[in-house]
């Protein structure tokens, strides 16, 4: 199993769950959080703003699924076309186990 | 080493950290996290709840229940408590039995996972040590 994390635009939240969701990629852990890239944030006149808003989703995902989950991403996160400065990273890690606690079972 | 997530209602985090103490390890990281589940298609999984919330409040309209309905399959974001743990490989089976004994409820659903994923190095920034002995 494979655990995708996503940092994205706030406002391509709502679109890029929806997205995700049709596409059978229901559940899915969201945090607001702020950070800055590699462009050492945005610089306004004499003001660098390096603590910039970003949404963080995370989902865990078969090995098969990983492919399709960075493709919707990849199509809805971006701000245009060819996409801009800000539009986020995808990082992607193995996960070793899922307990549901529920009822107790192993696995998604 | 490895990291445990788990996800846990907002109502269990006080038995959750119970629960770790319990179980010897104290250490954790905890966050609001907004999340959502795999869909519920059985609606018959999720009557009964859905009854003794639509209980609570006197005022019956439709708009109610179909907030109520969204909650409990799934279809709406709703808040939960991110733990973090990270633990020597042999305390994860406590661990995760533990969280799972503090958190199971009557409920069906929405009871949170638990994520055990690999961890490549751990680092004390007070003295520099690393790995195992970081924990």
């Amino acid at each position: 199993m494979i655990m995708v994390r996503a940092i994205v635009r706030p406002e391509k939240k709502e679109v890029l769950l929806g997205e995700l969701s049709d596409a059978g990629f229901h559940a899915a852990t969201v945090v607001e959080v702020v950070g800055r890239g590699k462009q050492n944030g945005i610089k306004i006149g004499d003001i660098v703003y390096d603590e910039i808003p970003k949404t963080l989703i995370m989902l865990a995902v078969r090995d098969e699924d990983k492919d399709d989950v960075v493709d919707i991403v990849l199509k809805y996160a971006r701000s245009s076309g060819k996409g801009a400065f800000g539009d986020g990273k995808i990082f992607i890690s193995s996960i070793d186990e899922v307990h549901t606690v529920s009822n107790g079972k192993i696995g998604l | 080493m490895k990291e445990i997530m788990a996800i846990v209602r907002m109502n269990k985090v006080s038995a959750t950290k119970r629960a770790l103490v319990e179980a010897g390890i104290a250490g954790f990281t905890a966050l609001k996290v907004m999340g959502r589940g795999k869909l519920v298609k059985d609606s018959s999984i999720i009557e009964e709840r859905k009854k003794t919330l639509l209980a609570l409040n006197p005022y019956n309209s439709s708009e109610k229940e179909k907030l109520v309905t969204q909650f409990l399959d799934g279809t709406r974001l709703f808040p939960r408590r991110m733990f973090t743990i990270l633990a020597h490989d042999d305390e994860v089976p406590v661990i995760v039995e533990a969280i799972i004994q503090a958190n199971r409820t009557e409920n069906k659903v929405g009871d949170g996972k638990i994520f055990v994923m690999p961890i490549m190095d751990a680092i004390r920034v007070r003295t520099g040590e690393t790995g195992d002995s970081a924990l």
